[in-house]
C-alpha cells in the first residue's frame, strides 16, 4: 500500500510550486539576493522575497545531480546516493546524554563527540556519522575545529555536521583539506558534508545562505533540510505540511544550483508533528514517519537524492516506546526508498538526548530493516522442491546441505534480541536488549582506538593550534 | 598415526571424506579405539568448542555429528566385546502420549556426537518399554522428552515404573521439553533437567562424572 497515490503526489508537488510562486522565500541577505537576481530569479528587494517561477525553478532543479557519492575516508563505506541504496546514520546535535551507570542525564561534552563517532564506526548498519552532540566544554573560537577533528579522529565513515557560523565552516574545511592532502583531493572524494536548515515557514537566514554558498563553491556536499512541524510551523494537515516543506526543499536545491550549477545537494526533509494537546514535540509520532516516507515520493519526482529522517523517538530512555516508534518509522521511510536517512541511531527525547546503548539497539533495528529491504529471493534453488521431496513427510531439514548453504543469508541474526530458552534466560540473569547493549558499550569502551594515525594527529595539532586535548 | 584428515572431515561435516579416511585407517589395521578417540571424538570436541563460541551453527554441528555416526557404523563390525568403550549408553524417547520428537532427535544427535551410544525408542514410549530397554541394554542414562503439559505426568509414571521394577538406582534419569522445568525434574525425582540439546550433553557428562 502506497501512502500517496501518484495523483496525490502530483497535487502536493503542484501545491508546493504554487507556494513558491505566490509566497516564495523570505531572504534578507543582500549578497544572496543579488546573486539570485543575476541568476534569473524573481527577487523583490523591498520585501526581501524571492519567488521561484515554474520554468526557472525547473531549469535550476535540472542542474542538480541525480546521483553523487558521499565518501568515507577508507573507501569502505562510500554512500552512492541516487542508486536506490538506502543508508542510515545518526542525527545531530543533542545536548544531553543518558548515563546508564547512574540512570541519570548529563550535558554532552567533546568526549561524547569522539565516543559517538567511535561507536558509530563499529556499528555495521550505521553508514555515516553526524556530529551527534554539542560539546559544552569547548569555547566558540575553535568550536568546529574541535568537534569535526574528534569526529574524524574516531570514525572513517562519512561525517556530516552543522556549522553555526561561516568562520566555523572554514575551520572545518581547512582541517578537512589538510587531512585529505589538499583542496583538490578533498573535492575528488569529499568525506564530510554539511547540514543547513531553512527556518519554516519559508525563511532562509543569512548565515545559512553564506554556508550554502561556501559549500557549493568549494565542493562540500550539502543538505538544506526544512523541518516544519505540523500544527506549529506547518499546517496541521499532513498534506499541507508536506506542500510547504516541498516548497522549502525545492527552493534550497534551486538556490544551491543558482550559486553553483551541478553542486552536490540533497533534497532535505525533516518534517515532524506537534502534539496539539500539550504542544509537546512529537518527533516519534506515526505522522512524522508518514510524512518522511511521503517526502521520498516528492524528491523522486525530480530525481533528487533525499536526506530524510527516521528513527527518532519521544521516549526519554531506551524502552518499549523507543522500540516501537523507531521500528515503525525506520521501516516505513526505508521502504519508501529514501537515500540518506538521518536521526536513525542513538537518539532519544525528541532529538534532545542520546544514549550510547540506544546507538547499539538502533543498529539492530536497522539490521532488521535491511533484511526486509533484501526481500524474499525466489528461484529454483530457494524453492527447494526437490529437497522437500527427498526429505519427505515427517523428516527434517536441520542437517541438509541446503540449510547450511542458505542459513547465513536467509536470516538476520540479531545480537541483542533475546531468543533463549526461558530457563537459560533466567540462569543468565534475565538479559534484555538493553543489558546486552550496555555490555556491548562497556566492551567497546575498553577496546576502541582513534582511527587517525598518531603521527598524523601530531601534524594536525601542530597546524591547528586550536585543537584541545581530550 | 595421525587422524588429521579424518578429524578435519568430521569438523567440516564432509561425510564422504570422513568415511574414506575411516576405512583407510581400519584397512591399515589401526586400533579401533584410537580411530574413535583421536579421530572422531577429538573432532567433535573441536566442533563443540566452535559451537560454543558462536563460530558454528546448529546444522553444521549436527552434520558433524552425523558424519561421526556414519564413521562409527563403519567401525562397529570391528568392535570386539568389551574392547571399545563409548562415553555411556543412553535410552531415549518421548513419553507415552507425546509424538513431538524434534527436540528429542536433536538431543540424540548431540549425544551421539559427544560419543554416547544412544538407543532411540522414538515416540509415544510406554513406561514399561522404557524400563525393559534400560534393563536390557544396561543403560547408564534414560532420557525422556515431553512437549505437552498433558503428557508430562507420564515422566513421573515412567520413573515410578523404574522404581517398581527395582532398577531406579542403576540408571540416571534426564528429562526435557518445552514445558519441563528444573523444579519439575526435582519434583518427580529425575536426576537432571536439560533446557536444550547442548545442555543435555553437559548434564549427561556431569551425571556420569565425565570431563
Amino acid at each position: 500500500m502506497a501512502l500517496l497515490s501518484s495523483d496525490n503526489i502530483k497535487r502536493i508537488d503542484l501545491a508546493g510550486r504554487v507556494i513558491l510562486t505566490r509566497v516564495g522565500l523570505k531572504i534578507s541577505d543582500e549578497n544572496a539576493l543579488m546573486r539570485l537576481k543575476s541568476a534569473g530569479a524573481d527577487v523583490d528587494f523591498a520585501n526581501k522575497r524571492v519567488r521561484f517561477h515554474g520554468e526557472w525553478l525547473d531549469e535550476m532543479l535540472r542542474k542538480a545531480p541525480n546521483q553523487f557519492n558521499l565518501y568515507s575516508r577508507d573507501g569502505k563505506n562510500d554512500l552512492r546516493l541516487g542508486t536506490g541504496q538506502v543508508y542510515f546514520g545518526n542525527g545531530g546535535r543533542v545536548f544531553r546524554v543518558l548515563d546508564m551507570a547512574t540512570q541519570g542525564f548529563r550535558r554532552t561534552l567533546l568526549r561524547d563527540v569522539a565516543d559517538t563517532a567511535g561507536l558509530t564506526n563499529v556499528l555495521n548498519n550505521v553508514s555515516f556519522y553526524i556530529i551527534a552532540c554539542q560539546a559544552h566544554d569547548v569555547d566558540l573560537p575553535s568550536y568546529h575545529l574541535n568537534d569535526f577533528f574528534y569526529a574524524f579522529n574516531n570514525t572513517t565513515k562519512h561525517v556530516m555536521g552543522g556549522c553555526d557560523t561561516l568562520d566555523g565552516l572554514k575551520q572545518m574545511w581547512d582541517l578537512a583539506c589538510f587531512i585529505a592532502g589538499g583542496k583538490d583531493k578533498f573535492r575528488e572524494r569529499p568525506f564530510v558534508s554539511i547540514i543547513t536548515n531553512p527556518i519554516s515557514p519559508l525563511t532562509l537566514d543569512s548565515t545559512s545562505l553564506q554556508i550554502i554558498e561556501f559549500c557549493v563553491l568549494n565542493g562540500i556536499p550539502l543538505a538544506c533540510a526544512p523541518a516544519p512541524i505540523a500544527g506549529a510551523t506547518g499546517p496541521a494537515t499532513l498534506a499541507g505540511t508536506l506542500a510547504q516543506m516541498h516548497a522549502e526543499a525545492l527552493a534550497a536545491v534551486a538556490i544551491s544550483q543558482a550559486f553553483s550549477p551541478g553542486a552536490c545537494v540533497m533534497y532535505g526533509a525533516v518534517p515532524s508533528a506537534m502534539d496539539l494537546r500539550t504542544m509537546d514535540l512529537a518527533m516519534g509520532s506515526v505522522e512524522t514517519a508518514m510524512m518522511n516516507a511521503c517526502a521520498v515520493s516528492l524528491a523522486k519526482i525530480y530525481g533528487l537524492p533525499i536526506y530524510a529522517s527516521a528513527g527518532v523517538t519521544d521516549a526519554k530512555v531506551p524502552d518499549i516506546q523507543s522500540g516501537f516508534e523507531k521500528g515503525v518509522s525506520c521501516l516505513l521511510v526505508a521502504m519508501a526508498g529514501a537515500d540518506y536517512i538521518h536521526l536513525a541511531a542513538g537518539m532519544l527525547d525528541s532529538g534532545n538526548s542520546i544514549s550510547y546503548e540506544q546507538f547499539v539497539i538502533d543498529n539492530e533495528i536497522l539490521g532488521m530493516v535491511y533484511r526486509i529491504l533484501d526481500g524474499v529471493d525466489v528461484d529454483a534453488n530457494t524453492l527447494a522442491v526437490e529437497l522437500v521431496e527427498r526429505v519427505g513427510p515427517g523428516g527434517n531439514y536441520v542437517t541438509e546441505e541446503h540449510t547450511i548453504q542458505h542459513m547465513y543469508r536467509q536470516f538476520f541474526y540479531p545480537a541483542l534480541s533475546v531468543r533463549k530458552n526461558f530457563d537459560v534466560w533466567e540462569k543468565d540473569e534475565r538479559p534484555t536488549p538493553l543489558t546486552r547493549a550496555n555490555d556491548f558499550v562497556h566492551k567497546w569502551r575498553q577496546e576502541h582506538q582513534p582511527v587517525l594515525d598518531p603521527e598524523q594527529v601530531l601534524l594536525i595539532k601542530e597546524r591547528f593550534a586550536g585543537i584541545v586535548n581530550l | 598415526m595421525s587422524y588429521e584428515t579424518l578429524s578435519d572431515a568430521v569438523v567440516k561435516g564432509d561425510i564422504n571424506t570422513a568415511k574414506e579416511a575411516t576405512q583407510r585407517a581400519v584397512a591399515a589395521g589401526d586400533n579401533i579405539q584410537d580411530i574413535l578417540d583421536q579421530g572422531l571424538i577429538a573432532a567433535m570436541d573441536v566442533v563443540g568448542g566452535q559451537f560454543s563460541k558462536g563460530l558454528m551453527f546448529v546444522p553444521q554441528m549436527l552434520r558433524s555429528a552425523k558424519t561421526m555416526q556414519e564413521c562409527v557404523e563403519l567401525l562397529k563390525p570391528h568392535f570386539k566385546e568389551g574392547e571399545v568403550t563409548t562415553k555411556g549408553k543412553v535410552v531415549l524417547g518421548t513419553v507415552k502420549g507425546d509424538l513431538h520428537d524434534i527436540g528429542k532427535n536433536l538431543v540424540r544427535m548431540m549425544l551421539e556426537g559427544a560419543g554416547f551410544s544412544v538407543i532411540d525408542l522414538q515416540v509415544d514410549v510406554a513406561p514399561e518399554a522404557f524400563v525393559a530397554k534400560v534393563n536390557e541394554e544396561k543403560a547408564e542414562i534414560m532420557g525422556m522428552s515431553a512437549l505437552l503439559s498433558t503428557t508430562m505426568p507420564a515422566m513421573s509414571q515412567t520413573i515410578k515404573a523404574l522404581v517398581d521394577s527395582g532398577i531406579r538406582d542403576r540408571v540416571k534419569v534426564m528429562i526435557g521439553g518445552a514445558p519441563v522445568t528444573a523444579n519439575y525434574a526435582e519434583e518427580i525425582g529425575a536426576d537432571a533437567y536439560a533446557p536444550d540439546a547442548g545442555s543435555a550433553v553437559i548434564e549427561a557428562k556431569k551425571m556420569l562424572g565425565i570431563d
